[in-house]
């Protein structure tokens, strides 16, 4: 069961960003290519804003 | 699935409590059963991450005034928590896990998004949300 847990940090944020979006997604929206819209801006905001922190946050590494 | 299929009033009350409980339920008693099951299965996935990823349970401890608004939000997952609180052998999480940190934000946001999902099925059962 641990050898199963992925501790690549990338995967883990992809993969809250992906259960999230999804989330909001269903509970804010009704109709189907609406949902795609909200999905699909959600999940690039959140991996591509993790994605800019990091790197903002690259010169100061503690 | 569409919000506007006629619903027989339902208590909201009741739906309220039955989405606390079991994430989605409170969708599936007011009649919309494949919204219910994404649900369920979004929650379900986050919060088992959470605790592979050897994330903590919160409870209160005194001195600590923000473990009240963790342990609110965990407590939120309803019978999950409950279940997990019960079967798992280190419910406070592994501290020097490399993933505990992800763990803990999974289970709080599964916590959370389950509270969201109560408060939109009163919404729905109170006619407020179609």
């Amino acid at each position: 069961m641990i050898a199963l847990i992925p501790v690549d940090h990338f995967l883990i944020m992809t993969l809250y960003a992906l259960l999230v979006s999804a989330f909001f997604a269903l509970l804010w929206r009704e109709d189907r290519r609406e949902r795609w819209k909200l999905f699909g801006t959600l999940i690039a905001s959140l991996v591509l804003g993790g994605l800019a922190v990091a790197w903002l946050m690259y010169p100061f590494p503690k | 699935m569409t919000g506007s299929e006629a619903i027989p009033s339902r208590s909201p009350w009741l739906a309220m409590a039955l989405g606390w409980l079991v994430p989605g339920l409170g969708h599936f008693y007011l009649g919309r059963k494949r919204l219910a099951l994404a649900f369920a299965g979004i929650i379900a996935v986050t919060f088992f991450a959470g605790l592979s990823f050897q994330g903590r349970l919160y409870s209160i401890e005194p001195g600590q005034p923000l473990t009240i608004l963790a342990t609110f939000a965990v407590y939120g997952s309803g019978v999950l928590n409950l279940a997990a609180r019960m079967l798992s052998e280190n419910p406070g999480g592994a501290i020097l896990a490399t993933t505990y940190e992800y763990g803990c934000a999974y289970l709080l946001t599964a916590g959370l998004m389950n509270l969201l999902l109560v408060l939109d099925a009163w919404d729905i059962a109170t006619g407020k949300k179609r």
